[in-house]
């Protein structure tokens, strides 16, 4: 067992499971959706792009690619999220706004589904 | 460049992951940790303002506590984050300025601004394998040329004075073993505007490594190899190699032609000589070396060629080298055990009646000793001595030596004359199947132009691209002979002398003045130095051309600056 290779899957999945538990819920409602699971998404997400920063396998170089798609999602999603939120515009986060952030989640919802399959198939060539 | 990149975020990874959870728990803690707004209302951080007061935290730049004054909890989980932020920062700064100092890093750095370097040349260069003595004269020339060079030497102590020439063009420096293929491929022997590869390291064996995988690696790229042992050389001809420069050889040849030939060694001097320092006294020069008795100290590479060369019937060669027994020789050679440096050994060579005496050892203080005791016991000898160090040129030229033999400086000469003047090799080689009639009245005729001078030799091309009036002349059904364009008695000071034409890869020497010109032709001519000759001005000028061959009259400034000037 590689501790290396623990720490980098466990990173990758939990980027997953916490992108998922942010999107889950009803798509407009701000209830459904808390900052906090954002916040914890995006900063895991930043430590696995970093953590892919120099592997030049192809494998690695697409992962690292899907990674910095999720960065910039997630990015977006928060940037507009504390846009909607300041107080010069009202500070309360409309359904809209709110449809606009779970989507951008959304599509980095796909991008860390992609790094799990592409984990997983590294996996399986490992073991052939 | 992506290899930098690369290395320097795996370099990075572990300070910016650390980074990046300092501030993720700073800012996670400060939207925990409530607050009190001005109304002592219960009040909360929002993402935004987190993350906001830890950036500036964490950089020390520290706005004070906003939007409202924090709580003793906040300040608490404050003083934390300070602490905390400052160790990640110092720890990421140490790493990068730790980065910046790695060797391997330099090296990547320095590897990147070489490819970048090679990547960008848009004209022809040379790779020039070995920065020795010879390769600095040879990259001196080319650079004066205006040709681009790459060097490769193993030494980057040698390689850094590069940087303190005033070189025009300034060449790029790859500090590697030349013998590595991976070094030529880096040096871009493969990139198409490589003109060449040149091979001047002081070991034979490494030129031959070079030349063997340059015409591996480009069957087409010419090679040229510097060689001081005949079995390399042969090798090295043997799959190819384009000229391989022997300097003893080249120099026992050019001793041979002076102590025969004196006027044509005149002339092949001027033009392998352009640009250098004075090697040869003058009047030896025109005179030619004395027959007799020749004194050779030293049977080295260059003392056996010189013995190869000399010609028995005409005088007598002495050879004294002080490992005597060493040597295999046949019976018929004079040898005499001794270094030469003391009279006693000169003297049993008989210095007395002799006329000329070689120190060719391998020591330059050995053969300045000999030299000038040689000189005290027969102050009418004529000197030739041979230099190894090229900082003891002067110390030659102090001791009145008539004759100084520089290997690096003949390699160098045959190697520039090789690339940058392809005519004048053929027109030495060729010169000499010249009579000494024919000589000497070339000398006559190349004195009269330039008064003395030693001349300069300029190339035409005759095609569009190089005399594009001469050429459209010619195609109009104009005839051109060679007199047209060397002689003419408006313009004297632009006279010439042609010295060979090279016509569909014939080469003619001294061609006939009448001789029509065609398209493609090539002139070799020679003209006085820093003196525009009627070629260059004919060359672009098609006012030029109809005002001296036809006789129109065109206003051209230049015609009538020239002969007002002559008229005065």
């Amino acid at each position: 067992m590689n501790t290396e290779k623990v720490i980098f899957a466990f990173f990758i999945i939990l980027a997953l499971s916490l992108n998922f538990g942010f999107f889950i819920g009803e798509f407009t409602n701000p209830d459904h959706h808390h900052p906090y699971e954002l916040f914890g998404a995006l900063v895991v997400s930043l430590i696995c792009t970093i953590m892919k920063f120099g592997d030049r396998t192809q494998f690695g170089s697409t992962v690292l690619a899907s990674s910095l798609v999720v960065d910039i999602q997630l990015i977006a999603a928060a940037l507009t999220w504390g846009y909607a939120t300041q107080g010069a515009i009202g500070g309360e986060i409309n359904p809209r706004t709110m449809a606009s952030i779970v989507s951008l989640a959304g599509g980095a919802l796909i991008a860390n589904l992609l790094s799990v399959i592409l984990l997983i198939i590294e996996t399986g060539q490992i073991r052939r | 460049m992506s290899d930098i990149f690369f290395l320097v975020l795996r370099r990075l990874r572990t300070p910016l992951i650390l980074l990046i959870v300092v501030y993720a728990i700073a800012t996670f803690g400060m939207t925990l940790i409530p607050g009190l707004d001005p109304d002592g209302q219960p009040w909360k951080m929002s993402f935004f303002h987190a993350f906001y007061f830890v950036s500036f935290m964490g950089t020390t730049i520290g706005f004070g506590e906003i939007p409202y004054p924090f709580t003793d909890a906040q300040r608490v989980w404050v003083l934390i984050c300070i602490y905390t932020s400052v160790i990640a920062w110092l720890y990421a700064i140490g790493n990068m300025l730790r980065l910046l100092q790695d060797e391997t890093f330099q090296n990547a750095l320095a590897r990147g601004s070489f490819e970048r370097s090679i990547r960008r040349i848009d004209q022809t260069f040379y790779i020039i394998c070995g920065y020795g003595e010879t390769g600095l004269l040879i990259n001196r020339g080319l650079s004066e040329l205006g040709l681009q060079t790459v060097v490769i030497d193993y030494n980057a102590e040698s390689t850094l004075s590069i940087e303190l020439q005033d070189l025009a063009t300034v060449p790029i420096v790859l500090n590697a073993d030349a013998t590595e293929p991976q070094s030529l491929i880096a040096a871009g022997i493969n990139n198409s505007h490589c003109g060449g590869v040149i091979a001047v390291t002081a070991h034979d064996h490494v030129n031959l490594e070079v030349a063997v995988a340059s015409k591996l690696l480009e069957p087409q790229t010419p090679v040229i190899c510097r060689s001081e042992i005949e079995d390399e050389a042969e090798n090295m001809a043997s799959f190819g190699t384009n000229k391989t420069i022997n300097p003893y050889l080249i120099f026992a040849q050019r001793l041979n032609l002076l102590a025969h030939k004196p006027s044509l060694h005149r002339v092949q001097n001027w033009f392998i000589n352009q640009h250098n320092a004075k090697h040869i006294n003058e009047e030896i020069a025109q005179q030619g070396l004395p027959k007799g008795r020749w004194v050779l100290c030293g049977y080295g590479r260059l003392g056996k060629a010189i013995q190869a060369s000399f010609d028995s019937d005409e005088g007598e060669l002495i050879i004294v080298d002080a490992n005597y027994q060493d040597q295999e020789t046949d019976a018929s050679t004079n040898l005499i055990q001794g270094r030469g440096t003391e009279a006693d050994t000169l003297n049993q060579a008989g210095i007395k009646d002799a006329s000329v005496i070689i120190a060719a050892t391998n020591d330059d203080a050995n053969n300045l000793s000999i030299l000038i005791t040689a000189r005290q016991l027969n102050s009418k000898l004529v000197t030739i001595g041979r230099v190894c160090k090229p900082g003891d040129h002067s110390l030659f030229i102090k001791a009145g030596c008539d004759y100084i033999i520089r290997s690096s400086q003949i390699v160098a000469n045959e190697v520039l004359t090789y690339i940058s003047r392809p005519l004048v090799t053929n027109f030495l080689r060729y010169s000499n199947t010249l009579s000494q009639l024919e000589t000497e009245d070339l000398i006559h005729r190349i004195s009269k132009v330039t008064g003395d001078k030693p001349p300069v030799t300029w190339r035409l091309i005759l095609n569009k691209k190089n005399a594009p009036a001469l050429a459209r002349y010619i195609e109009s059904g104009g005839s051109l002979s060679i007199d047209n364009i060397t002689h003419n008695e408006q313009l004297p000071k632009a006279d010439c002398i042609p010295l060979l034409l090279l016509r569909n890869n014939l080469s003619q020497l001294l061609p006939d003045k009448e001789t029509p010109l065609q398209l493609d032709d090539e002139l070799l001519v020679c003209g006085k130095r820093y003196n525009i000759n009627l070629i260059q001005l004919m060359s672009h000028n098609e006012e030029l051309i109809d005002s001296l061959i036809n006789q129109n009259t065109h206003q051209i400034p230049l015609v009538r600056w020239l002969s007002r000037r002559q008229k005065n």
